[in-house]
């Protein structure tokens, strides 16, 4: 156990769910042609004014709700101060003093133990532009200026990366399910920085941070490395520097980018062009309304319809599915077998074909129709496989499909009895297993019948019969 | 007279990312204290707050509806960069980054 007790903090930039951009009607959008989503306001022109979109507030008032936090009624924004060519009105529009929220919480379980991580403030401001850089020259593109971004900071309660990437991988479930981000960390739109000391004592020790980090496994690769580090130059007689420094993955390590500026080098102030915010509580009641349910929610939602705890975390973990599940629960239907289905047969369909579920023709009524089917054992789960591209890709209804496939499930009891009995003849060791109690051994008699009739008869009538015929 | 130390003059000259001579260095040493003494001044009056200094309206800001507005072509867009390179503009290398 080493002598050290770690402090993390983190701070998560996510770029905001919207049409347009903050203070400005530009596209907010991925993956325009460079430097064709702006106009002068994102530029920085002179006599240019910012205003503040209705949306993005609205979404900030979501954010600070979902995550416990105070909601701010009465806002302003702050010019933090710099000179850097990302942004050429040489300041960031942000809210320093007067976060949209303070003081919330989210709530972790790492290794079986519940933990609440708190967040200090979250706060509105706008992007910088992207910038490449090539040998001696850097190249601007501005369509990333003045996109919303969202900044949320923890306080430093944060004991490893375990706790860390518990706390990212919840954050991020929040607020892709909220609609508040797509959360996606290898284009951008969620961003990291850890900030990391070790103590030996109460007091904090002197605090590095983390950029660039590409994804939350690293995040959690990234403090590990960083806490042995400051350790062993503190054993070695060794002081650190508040820094800024990079992980490289490739390397698995962290590297040095720059010594930090301070805080009062940003010379923040208030923004003069933008007047108050007050936030009625009509306001934020209305901007909760379109609020989906969040991922705890599902959880109990799905819970209390017989669904098994693996299950829920397949179906929260794709979107697309849950949306579609959750629509399936306003219909009567064994839910176990929907979500079975959703999971292994539909599935395989979506990735093979790289499509999601509502580009398809799988409407509510024709799945419930095919669970009914395979509850009664008029299909098999061969049958269902034999079908699936076209339930997924016609408008047929399941008994249009059955006809053109020829599926008549054979419901012959005498040619049912006769395979039955050739296959508790052929396989005598099976037979005594399950007389002797082994349930599997059922499992393997009743795949014989089915490879003997190469999956023809129906599988209820055919599996009553075969245990009427062992318990004989 | 009072004068800034060399070292804070240097400060604020590397925060506006310019280079001073001597000479310069010399006078903000002067310009700059007078400013600030100037700014102490505004600081003794009673009862400072900033919401005194920010803004004489009394109205909440309006908010903009989530619309898409018009945007300018590439070519409008750079045209007073002193330099491009294809659709970008182009500028020193930034360090640390």
């Amino acid at each position: 156990m080493s002598e050290f007790t770690p402090t993390i903090g983190i701070e998560v930039h996510v770029e905001i769910k919207s049409k347009s951009k903050l203070f400005s009607s530009s596209a907010n959008t991925y993956g325009m042609a460079t430097n064709t989503a702006v106009n002068v306001i994102d530029l920085g022109y002179p006599g240019t004014l910012p205003t503040v979109n209705k949306e993005i507030v609205r979404q900030g008032v979501r954010t600070a709700h979902i995550l416990n936090c105070d909601i701010t009624r009465r806002m302003h924004f702050d010019r933090k101060n710099y000179f850097y060519p990302d942004n050429p009105k040489n300041y960031q529009i942000t809210q320093n003093r007067t976060p949209i929220g303070r003081n919330g919480y989210v709530e972790i379980e790492v290794d079986g133990v519940k933990k609440k991580i708190e967040i200090e403030e979250l706060h509105i401001e706008e992007d910088t532009c992207k910038s490449a850089h090539r040998g001696n020259v850097s190249l601007l593109d501005f369509n990333r200026a003045g996109i919303p971004l969202i900044e949320i900071v923890t306080k430093p309660c944060i004991k490893n990366g375990k706790e860390a990437m518990a706390y990212l991988t919840k954050l991020k479930e929040l607020l892709f399910y909220a609609n508040i981000s797509d959360c996606k960390m290898e284009e951008g739109s969620m961003r990291c920085e850890p900030n990391i000391s070790i103590s030996k004592d109460n007091n904090f020790g002197t605090k590095v941070e983390v950029k660039n980090v590409s994804s939350i496994h690293n995040v959690g690769l990234a403090i590990d490395y960083e806490i042995k580090r400051q350790e062993e130059m503190l054993n070695n007689g060794e002081i650190i520097k508040e820094e800024t420094r990079r992980f490289d993955d490739k390397q698995g390590k962290t590297i040095l980018m720059r010594v930090k500026e301070t805080g009062n080098d940003y010379r923040y102030f208030i923004e003069p062009d933008i007047p108050y915010l007050d936030l009625s509580d009509e306001f934020i009641n209305d901007s909760l309304k379109s609020l989906p349910l969040l991922p705890d929610e599902l959880r109990e939602k799905y819970s209390k319809v017989g669904l098994n705890s693996l299950q829920i975390e397949k179906l929260i973990n794709n979107r697309s599915l849950n949306d579609y599940f959750l629509g399936l629960l306003k219909y009567k239907t064994n839910y176990v077998t929907a979500v079975n289905l959703l999971l292994s047969d539909v599935s395989s369909y979506l990735n093979k074909h790289n499509k999601v579920i509502t580009d398809t023709n799988l409407s509510y009524e024709k799945l419930v129709n095919v669970i009914e089917a395979l509850e009664s054992g008029d299909l098999s789960n061969k049958n269902v496989k034999d079908l699936i591209d076209s339930l997924m890709e016609t408008n047929k209804t399941l008994e249009e499909l059955k006809k053109e496939f020829n599926i008549e499930n054979i419901t012959d009891d005498s040619f049912i009895k006769e395979i039955i009995s050739k296959v508790i003849e052929n396989n005598t060791d099976s037979v005594n297993d399950y007389k002797n109690g082994h349930d599997r051994a059922l499992k393997y008699l009743m795949g014989q019948v089915m490879k003997e009739t190469k999956g023809a008869v129906n599988p209820k009538m055919a599996s009553d019969m075969l245990c009427e015929a062992l318990n004989k | 007279m009072d004068k800034l130390s060399r070292e804070e003059v240097l400060h604020v000259a590397h925060l506006a990312r310019i280079s001073l001579t001597e000479e310069e260095i010399e006078k903000f040493r002067v310009q700059l204290k007078v400013l600030m003494d100037d700014i102490d001044k505004i600081k003794e009056v009673k009862d400072f707050d900033d919401e005194m200094m920010y803004t004489p309206i009394n109205e909440n800001t309006r908010l903009r509806d989530d619309v898409v507005g018009e945007m300018l072509s590439a070519k409008v867009a750079t045209i007073n960069a002193p330099k491009k390179n294809g659709s970008f503009i182009e500028v020193p290398v930034m360090i640390n980054e």
